[in-house]
């Protein structure tokens, strides 16, 4: 994904953003994990999972509670022993070597500060494990707090900080020593809305700096649409697709993810034909509609994903809409989210943005709905 | 108590409203202490200076070397077994919270298990133990170690052996309490931030469990150095500790003061001790960490803030410049060095709390009439003994009945004070809370005194309820600790949603709190009738020839002639405490989950 602005590093040199363009060394490692497999009793929480991640990667592992992303990440720091497969870190494998030697950074959902330290002996904490010199960690331990914006509470205690500053010392944390890989578990899930939004981007731009390779867990799809270079979603111990986040968003691969990442309707329809990547289809409610889908197969059912952010609604009939009763409507600040039943049972979603020209429809009002063949993504 | 009616909300406070104040259930705990506890030791202290001039007691007391050798001795003692128990109980703590599952749950049973076993007992099973014929002369002598058997009691060794066993779980507890409350995330940011783990022990597990090893080191420290029955049944004529001249000068009157004076210098020290403590880490450490200490803990906290930065930076620099370059070398040891001296330390220490209880258990069985181990054959008949002999009989009876009625009293005052601390809004909480567990770290032998001369007064020496009402002033610290504990889990917003619904106040304390607290309740009742079960040394100075209780025949029994008939008491009092803790166990079960 190339992004088209451009962020500031802290050096005040202006550097295109993405991994593509970035002037910055690349210091982060290449993660592959091989059949990786880790089981509790019978319960299988990571089955033979491989993925490959480059170096200086952004990937997040997205899935829901008991999916195995925070087994993999406990995996990969150390804390549990693998069952099976291998993790290798620049080809090498690292199933023999103790967490303290793997020489990663890890920030964790509840900060895990020292209590007993000062936020400077938290970051200098690495360094001096490291049995680096006291001047060579000083100075990086304030360069970093300074990347960090926290250099005027280095002589505080954790406790002494809010939530959002007690994180960023964390980060600061977890970076210090340039590792080649940073774990991340669930860092942002603590904090509010607000705040976790600028930390995301903090976070961005702190990546693009220190070029490390980022392990990022979370069960929160739309922070992993804003942060990743790439998404992986994982289901029951299993990798169910690794992508874009715009890959992942417009064209997933199975209904779980269809549902996991984003609000989605799903229709279900028969192919009655096919002319290159265009398909007629018909609804089990008997709307015909055209989808433009690289994977429609040219006979059968098939299972059709429509964003409700591409949903049109018209007053009146036009060519290729189909009629349908409102049965709720919400104004939701930016979009109008509109529910509404088509005739033969299907119940669609509907987001539209709020513009002047549209009331509110009231529930019980008839509305005609439509939708382009580009807007359908059909579910292998 | 009945439910306000809504306009008195907006009316000035109708009259009779400070009736409902919570705080007058703190009333009848408070008074009831005052009476048969502070004053009686007011009543001492004055005896002990009622001389001319009024110190002369107290600087006899410090004259003659008998008894200032006697209390130099004994803080060496509890200093001793204050650092064995730190020493051996970190890595007993350590192995609880390492393990897991059903194996969790056996060693801290190992644990908890002799916590509430009475002192006596236990002691006897280290007699038992080392004696000539038991199990560790024998052992060793059948290993070929040595030919004849050693004398392993009545020695320096035997007490701070038969010491440290017997405090050791207060120490283990104290330690695995803060441990369990560390964030697990902690041990990991340290081992991914490139901590090994000698490191994460020195620079993050040891500073961060240090309140729960000075809480410990203090409890067993102040239990140490009034400690009575374990030193006088292990030790030799030279390891009289301080309490034992108390107790002897008891029984051969001298002069009225001096031994007053005897009591309140051991006191004084103690609570010199505690005050010092307190000042230092905040008094919650005698209840058992800060469950209660929302109102005490304001202050010490922001004292704590204030010394700040400048001290934890010297500590940090101490640790640097003492521990690391030892941590240094022990690093370049096998990586599981670690994890094997934690469980070789904590077996071991399992072993010693276990080992006895099980020898009693067998010894009880045993067909010879005096003590071996193993036994030469099995037989019934020590227990035969005990359940026809009368004398044995009226002493159980005379327990049961005592600690019942204590238990009540303990449980009827400690619950409503537990109320009164938790629910009222009063100045001095934390004093008032201070002064309700207080007699937990009294010296019971001191306690005992003081309440003599009182109970003479009152003529309830040798009575039930003179007895019982002794044993219910340390039965209702441990009530109110565990009853306040029970209540402050039980969300508000519960009850002020029954109260929203229209539930008066007496119908949200039945319907909501009660039933929350049942369980907290049912573990006071039980603990408080095994603190009067168990207690020796009230008893010791208020029970008569006529009436005694169980404690008191096995102490009159150990001194007089060592048989199995008291390893079948041990056994049924260790069958009584499993019994207590298999029903209690939904308690512990919560009170860990809260954690």
């Amino acid at each position: 994904m190339i992004q088209t602005q451009t962020l500031r590093d802290p050096r005040g040199e202006v550097a295109p953003s993405g991994r593509a363009g970035r002037g910055q060394d690349i210091i982060g490692a290449r993660i592959s994990m091989r059949e990786v497999t880790k089981k509790y009793g019978a319960f299988v929480a990571a089955d033979r999972i491989s993925l490959d991640v480059e170096p200086g990667e952004f990937i997040t592992l997205l899935g829901p509670s008991g999916s195995g992303k925070t087994t993999l990440l406990n995996l990969l720091a150390g804390f549990q022993r693998i069952d099976g497969g291998e993790v290798l870190i620049d080809g090498k494998s690292i199933t023999h070597v103790p967490t303290h030697r793997r020489g990663f950074g890890m920030v964790f959902q509840s900060y895990a500060l020292f209590p007993n330290m000062t936020v400077a002996q938290n970051v200098a904490f690495p360094m001096r494990m490291a049995g680096l010199d006291r001047a060579a960690s000083d100075r990086r331990v304030a360069e970093t707090l300074e990347m960090m914006r926290l250099s005027e509470h280095a002589a505080k205690t954790p406790s002494e900080m809010s939530g959002g500053q007690q994180q960023r010392v964390a980060i600061a944390r977890a970076i210090v020593m340039r590792p080649r890989v940073v774990l991340m578990d669930e860092p942002l899930s603590a904090l509010d809305r607000r705040l976790r939004e600028s930390i995301q981007i903090e976070l961005r731009e702190l990546h693009q700096t220190i070029g490390s390779t980022i392990l990022f867990v979370t069960h929160d799809q739309s922070e992993a649409l804003t942060m990743s270079d790439r998404i992986a979603v994982l289901d029951k111990g299993h990798i169910i697709q690794v992508d874009r986040p715009l890959e992942i968003y417009r064209h997933p691969k199975s209904r779980f993810v269809a549902g996991f990442v984003g609000e989605s309707n799903l229709i279900e329809a028969e192919v009655l034909e096919r002319r290159g990547d265009i398909a007629t289809l018909r609804s089990k409610a008997g709307h015909v509609f055209q989808a433009g889908s690289r994977n429609v197969p040219s006979i059968g059912k098939v299972t059709v994903l429509i964003r409700p952010e591409r949903m049109a609604l018209h007053d009146s009939p036009q060519p290729g809409t189909a009629p349908a009763t409102v049965t709720s409507a919400l104004f939701m600040g930016e979009t109008l989210r509109i529910e509404a039943a088509m005739e033969g049972g299907e119940t669609l979603l509907i987001r539209c943005p709020d513009t002047a020209a549209r009331e509110l429809p009231a529930p019980g009002s008839k509305i005609h709905v439509g939708w382009g063949a580009q807007d359908c993504w059909v579910l292998a | 108590m009945t439910a306000a009616p809504l306009s008195g909300t907006a009316a000035p406070r109708p009259r009779g409203a400070w009736l409902k104040s919570p705080a007058l259930l703190l009333v009848p705990a408070v008074l009831f202490l005052a009476a048969i506890y502070v004053m009686p030791l007011i009543d001492l202290g004055r005896v002990s200076v009622a001389a001319d001039p009024w110190w002369s007691h107290i600087a006899r007391v410090f004259s003659v070397p008998l008894y200032w050798e006697s209390l130099l001795r004994t803080m060496k003692i509890a200093l001793t077994v204050a650092c064995l128990c730190a020493l051996f109980g970190y890595p007993t703590a350590l192995l609880i919270q390492r393990s897991r599952g059903s194996v969790q749950a056996m060693i801290a049973t190992a644990v908890i298990l002799p916590y509430f076993i009475a002192i006596l007992i236990r002691t006897y099973a280290w007699m038992v133990l080392l004696g000539r014929n038991g199990p560790i002369n024998k052992t060793a002598i059948w290993l070929g170690i040595y030919d004849e058997p050693l004398a392993l009691l009545f020695n320096r060794g035997s007490v701070l052996m038969g010491m440290t066993a017997v405090l050791m779980p207060l120490m283990v507890l104290s330690i695995y309490s803060s441990l369990s409350r560390l964030d697990q995330n902690l041990i990991r940011a340290a081992l991914a931030s490139g901590a090994g783990p000698l490191a994460v022990f020195w620079r993050v597990l040891l500073p961060l469990t240090l309140p729960g090893i000075g809480a410990g080191f203090l409890l067993v420290f102040v239990s140490a150095l009034g400690f009575f029955i374990t030193p006088t049944l292990l030790g030799g004529p030279g390891d009289q500790m301080f309490a034992m001249h108390i107790t002897q000068q008891a029984d051969s009157i001298t002069g009225e003061g001096f031994l007053q004076a005897l009591a309140v210098v051991l006191l004084v020290i103690t609570l010199v001790v505690v005050g010092i403590a307190g000042r230092l880490m905040g008094f919650e450490f005698i209840w058992g960490g800060g469950k209660l200490s929302e109102v005490a803990e304001t202050p010490a906290k922001s004292k704590r803030a204030a010394a700040g930065p400048t001290r934890r930076s010297a500590r940090m620099l101490v640790a640097d410049m003492a521990g690391w370059p030892i941590l240094r070398l022990l690093g370049r040891m096998p990586a599981d060095t670690g994890k094997w001296t934690v469980r070789i330390l904590g077996g071991f220490v399992l072993c010693t709390l276990i080992l006895p209880i099980l020898v009693v258990i067998v010894i009880s069985f045993s067909k010879a009439s005096y003590l071996t181990f193993p036994p030469p054959g099995w037989s019934l008949q020590w227990y035969e003994k005990f359940f026809s002999d009368s004398n044995w009989m009226s002493a159980f009876w005379n327990s049961l009945g005592i600690a019942a009625l204590s238990s009540v009293m303990a449980v009827a005052l400690g619950a409503t004070a537990a109320i009164g601390i938790v629910r009222s809004e009063i100045r001095y909480k934390s004093a008032v809370m201070l002064l309700l567990v207080s007699p937990m770290i009294v010296p019971p032998v001191v306690l005992g005194l003081s309440l003599y001369s009182l109970f003479l007064h009152l003529n309830l020496v040798g009575t039930y309820f003179g007895l019982a009402a002794a044993h219910a002033i340390g039965g209702i610290p441990i009530v109110i600790v565990i009853v306040a504990a029970s209540l402050q889990a039980v969300d508000r917003q519960l009850e002020q949603s029954a109260a929203v619904h229209g539930a008066s106040v007496l119908t949200v304390f039945r319907t909501v709190t009660l039933p929350a607290i049942a369980p907290g309740l049912a573990a006071a009742v039980f603990f408080a009738f095994l603190h009067s079960f168990d207690e020796l040394v009230l008893s010791l100075f208020l029970s008569s020839p006529r009436m005694k209780t169980l404690p008191l025949m096995l102490w009159a029994d150990i001194n007089y002639q060592l048989n199995p008939v008291l390893a079948v008491v041990s056994t049924l009092e260790v069958v009584l405490v499993v019994g207590g803790i298999f029903l209690a166990r939904p308690v512990f079960g919560r009170s860990r989950a809260a954690h």
